[in-house]
């Protein structure tokens, strides 16, 4: 079996379902399950070994012949797009049924189909036109998909800020593939690293990448539309749509020459995003928008690894680069995996108890103990804890920047800072995690909200189950995974044949032997813990006598300290009454954390940009003798212009 | 057989010799003082009597609570067997283990923080708070040395980083390896082991609702952990493996009762700090660090 036959089958059952999305709820499941299954054959065909599947088509499309191209380095993000997208389309089964969401179901399955179907397009096209309109489609559904529940005003404003800036996007990439196209005579893609001409068009692509990546300080709409899409939406937009962005910067600096500083930009860029999207993520009191954060630090993660390989590159193709590569590639797939699952989880949590606030939950464990389970997996994945996929991921861009900075060279002036901050943001990514997962987990609930949760049903756990045994596979055998990541690395640099010695399997081996004593242990520290005899009574809390639910830490407080630490970034605004007098009546202390980038920069720079237009606004009333007036002044300007640049 | 011998050998030191550690710093605090102290063996009764003992569970506390510090033990069980003892090297070893050692404690640090937060107790969300908070400037603090010592072997994997000396910046490496030293294990200036009771603390107001065989187990990570950086410590600057074995071994053994008997005489001496002065000596740890880095890169080259 080829590639291509496959791919036309996905395609094909991709646009039945939107035709049939409206009515038929498991027609639609089922073609879409066909069609991930058939797009992720391929793709694992390719990367496996299987030849490059390249299709060019004597139909035309706006004067351009379609060219479709499926190499190591698109299949590597298909099979991304696979999971997340059947992933995704079993949760809302149940997630989004048309029990709740009557008006709005139908339309996101059509939409499910649509988005899938236009990223699938923007990994295969290879020709700039087309390109740029199945991006375009892609951005649309995504902003479809933001908000589908768009009663409520603040989804319709994140769908907005979403909309807008993803434009701003394209019209960078706009820029882009037109100056390629008149540079190269023509809008065929394709590797032409021997034109080192075309290298200062890396930092348009980067930028219009980079807004649909999300790095800092681009990813101003990434917190407020991650968080307030439907969390099936939420998981694919953070797991696989911004990848999108990474899938641009990677592939057009594999295909086109670099310019010498990108690897130093996209590091630190990396590095930056890292540490101020995991530190914003630590200060967030709604755990979507610390979802949505600790995305702005695992791109970061990804493009440190990404630069790591633009820097070697620039050094005469060192070894190292290829880890960090390796590591970043495999980074996609991980961040897809564990922030899927935790998107799910906590979309779980939000059908259950209705709110985000992660002040107002609490000892949800009880009542929702397999939504727990999932959320604490996510969360040990996610903070690049051992024994499981994301610990794999991270080490590998560890061992390149370390290979980097034992070379001594030039490029050890960046991986130190890099692999620094990595290790900054890692403990942070911890500490995140620690706060997120017990405030809404554990202790006792601190609102109405948190006492009638009920788990959620068979339908969102599957896919939660099925996203969870993919973290531990990775991570217990990262070996299985390697063959696959070393191709598509391969393919972004045809030259880049090898690896130096990363031994996955010592670490495969190792974290196996970890979980296995870690589960022998728990066990028998739990049996011994009851045949010792075992007593339940209030938290003991140094003896006091009636602990009470608002007495528990709330998630501000464990975040204070570095908050403390990133104010200059973070900008906390703070509202306070002290209590006062003998009987005092009522105190407050409010504090909220600002997207600041958009809040102190953007907003600010908007607003100016509003008032001087308004100002310039009161020049057009619809008085015609006043128009009048402005064509003589115009007029006599010109004339005395022309009279006196005459004269001289 | 050598293997046994071998494996034997390494549970016998890790698992036995690590509760004598605490034992240790306590006699020379007492001796500082003028006291006669508590018996240097006191943790292992102590083990022996908590593993015996019978559990109280809080009404609010889910199976992570026992599950936390049983995890944690075998993360920091793992990261001991990761590393290097000298002469016989370690049990597992590759390129790259150095990482994986981090991020065990790291996961050890999660587990801790986590069975914290079961309670529900504002004492121990406290104590989680700032044991993750500080980590992040010591984690930073630890790369950093790590970083050097990778510079300065031209490796990543930790038998061979750890054999010879740390060059120049020995020094350097000494002074912050030990400040991180003492406030990953929570000891003074960071933290007071010897209360439970103050709302100024950071890992002893972690395991307030602990109790019985987990305490247990939480009592002997805490004391793996400190035999643990003892030892990268005493390795990461002393040349071990210009030495012939067996002056190797009993100079790491010597240099890890030095670091013990530095600990309680720093216990001793010192006052533990204010709370807002200890992210300024982490990062003084971290530039020291940074510093030993650079002399390790640029000093190599001269």
């Amino acid at each position: 079996m080829t590639p291509g036959p496959l791919l036309l089958f996905a395609c094909l059952t991709l646009a039945a379902g939107i035709v049939v999305a409206a009515r038929m709820s498991r027609t639609w499941l089922a073609l879409t399950l066909a069609s991930v299954v058939a797009g992720f054959s391929a793709a694992v065909l390719v990367l496996l070994g299987a030849p490059d599947w390249e299709w060019r088509n004597a139909f035309s499309l706006g004067g351009e012949f379609v060219h479709l191209r499926l190499d190591g380095v698109s299949a590597l993000f298909l099979v991304l797009l696979c999971v997340g997208g059947g992933a995704g389309a079993l949760y809302a089964r149940e997630y989004w049924s048309e029990r709740y969401y009557p008006d709005s179901a139908p339309r996101g399955r059509a939409w499910w189909s649509a988005m899938l179907l236009s990223m699938g397009l923007v990994l295969t096209v290879s020709n700039g036109l087309h390109f740029l309109i199945a991006w375009e489609l892609f951005a649309l559904c995504g902003y479809f998909l933001i908000t589908l529940d768009g009663v409520r005003r603040e989804v319709r404003s994140a769908g907005w800020l979403y909309l807008v800036a993803s434009h701003t996007g394209t019209v960078l990439l706009f820029a882009f593939f037109s100056t390629l196209a008149a540079r190269t005579g023509g809008w065929d893609l394709g590797a032409m690293r021997e034109q080192h001409g075309l290298a200062p068009l890396f930092w348009l692509a980067l930028g219009g990448f980079g807004v649909k990546a999300g790095f800092f300080p681009v990813h101003i709409w990434l917190p407020s539309a991650h968080a307030n899409a439907p969390s099936h939406v939420s998981a694919i937009m953070s797991g696989v749509a911004i990848k999108m962005g990474i899938y641009g910067i990677v592939r057009f600096s594999g295909w086109l020459p670099v310019p010498g500083a990108a690897g130093w930009v996209v590091m630190g860029l990396g590095g930056t995003s890292a540490l101020l999207g995991i530190a914003f993520a630590f200060a967030q009191n709604d755990f979507k928008r610390l979802l949505a954060y600790s995305s702005v630090e695992n791109i970061g993660v990804i493009l440190v690894g990404v630069g790591g390989a633009l820097l070697a590159v620039t050094h005469d193709n060192a070894l190292w680069g290829r880890l960090a590569l390796a590591g970043a590639l495999l980074h996609v797939w991980n961040h897809g995996a564990f922030k899927s699952l935790l998107f799910f989880s906590a979309g779980s949590v939000l059908h259950a108890t209705g709110t985000r606030e992660m002040s107002k939950l609490g000892g949800l464990w009880r009542s929702m103990p397999w939504t727990a389970g999932f959320f604490v997996l996510g969360s040990l994945a996610v903070s690049a804890l051992p024994p499981l996929n994301g610990f794999v991921s991270e080490w590998l861009v560890y061992l390149g920047l370390f290979d980097a900075a034992t070379n001594k060279g030039p490029a050890t002036w960046a991986a130190i800072p890099a692999a620094i901050m990595l290790a900054m943001a890692g403990a942070l990514a911890m500490a995140t995690f620690a706060k997120a997962g017990a405030m809404i987990f554990l202790g006792a609930p601190r609102t109405r909200a948190g006492t009638n949760a009920h788990e959620c049903g068979m339908g969102m756990r599957g896919p939660m189950l099925a996203l969870a045994g993919l973290c531990v596979t990775i991570g217990l055998a990262p070996i299985l995974v390697w063959p696959l990541v070393a191709r598509a690395a391969g393919a972004w640099r045809s030259t880049w044949v090898g690896h130096p010695p990363a031994p996955l399997a010592a670490l495969g081996w190792f974290h196996a032997g970890l979980l296995i004593v870690g589960v022998v242990a728990a066990a028998w520290l739990w049996r011994k813990a009851h045949a010792n005899s075992l007593r339940r009574d209030l938290t003991w809390d140094c003896g006091y006598a009636l602990p009470g639910a608002r007495m528990q830490y709330t998630s501000s407080s464990f975040g204070g300290i570095v908050a403390g630490w990133f104010w200059w970034a973070l900008q906390p605004e703070r509202k306070m009454r002290r209590p006062r007098g003998h009987f005092p009546a009522d105190a407050i202390r409010l504090e909220r954390v600002p997207e600041t980038v958009l809040e102190r920069v953007i907003g600010p720079a908007s607003a100016a940009i509003m008032y001087v237009s308004t100002a310039v606004r009161r020049l057009q009333h619809g008085r015609l003798q006043f128009y009048i007036l402005y064509v003589v002044a115009g007029l006599i300007a010109l004339g005395v212009l022309v009279l006196f640049g005459a004269a001289r | 057989m050598n293997l046994v011998i071998n494996t034997v050998f390494r549970l016998a030191v890790w698992l036995l010799v690590a509760p004598l550690l605490p034992g240790i710093i306590n006699k020379v605090k007492a001796w500082v003082a003028g006291r006669r102290g508590p018996p240097v063996l006191q943790l292992y009764y102590d083990l022996a009597k908590l593993w015996r003992k019978g559990v109280v569970l809080s009404t609010l506390a889910s199976p992570g609570f026992i599950a936390g510090p049983a995890v944690a033990w075998v993360a920091l069980f793992g990261a001991a067997m990761l590393m290097p003892l000298g002469p016989v090297g370690s049990a597992v070893s590759f390129r790259g283990d150095v990482l994986l050692l981090i991020y065990l404690l790291a996961l050890a640090r999660f587990c801790t923080a986590w069975a914290a937060m079961e309670t529900g107790s504002a004492f121990e969300g406290m104590g989680a708070a700032r044991e993750v908070s500080y980590a992040v400037l010591a984690e930073a603090a630890i790369i950093a040395a790590v970083l050097s010592l990778s510079v300065q072997t031209g490796s990543v994997s930790l038998v061979t980083m750890l054999s010879p000396a740390a060059g120049a910046g020995a020094v350097l490496l000494a002074a912050g390896l030990f400040t991180v030293l003492l406030a990953e294990n929570c000891r003074v200036p960071f933290d007071d082991p010897n209360t439970h009771l103050e709302l100024t603390m950071i890992h002893e107001v972690m395991v307030l609702d602990h109790s019985g065989p987990p305490f247990a187990a939480i009592l002997h990570g805490v004391s793996l952990k400190l035999l643990l950086f003892s030892v990268l410590l005493v390795q990461a600057v002393l040349p071990l493996g210009n030495l012939s074995p067996l002056a190797a071994g009993g100079m790491l053994a010597a240099g890890i009762l030095v670091v013990a008997i530095g600990v309680g005489v720093v216990e001793s001496l010192l006052a533990r700090l204010a709370f807002r002065r200890v992210p300024l000596l982490l990062t003084t740890a971290f530039l020291l660090c940074l510093f030993a880095l650079l002399v390790a890169w640029k000093g190599g080259a001269a």
